[in-house]
């Protein structure tokens, strides 16, 4: 896995550096930010959204249906105490030509996408803290 | 608390322009609190919506989660945020004359 480096630039925006991209989160005006780019939280939903597209896409490309792509819409509950993700809620368009037959097939490969999988199965975190960066 | 009018009434409005009093709702309310979010006229789908919204909170005294929105309403979630650009929580449920749903993102 490759180095992913985050610098907070000031007010709520950070950069997030990985493998020769780069993009910026932020939180919206609402919330207090400059909506430079999506904020963390948003970006999870993201994460996940994307992991499915990606491989209910891969799934239909080796079955050979190709009458449309896949389109995911997703968005976020939230929750308080403690504030987070309450829950995501996601819809899935598949291409046409997809039987109805095969449509537990692929809810069972968008519900073990990795990120799917990380959040069943809670990772461990483990946090260290330095002092004196400038 | 800041106050606007909404429908010939002046009702106290939250941070984020939700009406405080859910009992002040009417059609001529939902109407101009559309216009806060950009929506000029309320169709039937957005009525739809809003009307589903309004039940289930004087039901159970607060909102739906979205899927059971989406489920009740007939309409895909791309399609509730066409109709509601703000999103299910912060625009059909201001609309709806609801109070403002918990968490932030």
């Amino acid at each position: 896995m490759d180095l992913i480096t985050i610098s907070a630039k000031g007010g709520k925006e950070c950069s997030v550096r990985l493998r020769g991209h780069e993009l910026v989160t932020d939180m919206s005006a609402e919330e207090g930010g400059n909506d430079g780019g999506p904020s963390p939280v948003e970006l999870l939903g993201c994460s996940l959204g994307a992991c499915i597209a990606m491989m209910v896409q891969s799934y239909c490309d080796r079955q050979g249906y190709t009458d449309g792509k896949v389109d995911v819409s997703l968005t976020l509950e939230l929750a308080d105490d403690p504030k987070r993700i309450g829950g995501f809620v996601i819809d899935v368009e598949l291409p046409a030509d997809v039987p109805e037959n095969r449509l537990a097939a692929v809810r069972k490969i968008a519900e073990h996408c990795p990120v799917h999988a990380t959040l069943n199965t809670p990772p461990s975190v483990d946090i260290d803290f330095t002092l004196g960066n400038t | 608390m800041a106050e606007m009018e909404f429908g010939g009434k002046t009702l106290e409005i939250d941070e984020d322009g939700f009406i405080q009093d859910p009992e002040a709702w009417d059609e001529a309310v939902a109407a101009d609190l559309a216009k806060t979010e950009g929506v000029e006229d309320l169709s039937e789908d957005h009525w739809k919506v809003v009307n589903y919204l309004r039940g289930y909170y004087l039901e159970f005294n607060m909102a739906p989660m979205i899927r059971k929105l989406c489920k009740e309403s007939g309409f895909k979630l791309k399609e509730i945020y066409e109709l509601f650009p703000s999103g299910p929580a912060k625009g059909a449920c201001k609309v709806a004359g609801l109070p403002k749903p918990t968490g932030c993102v």
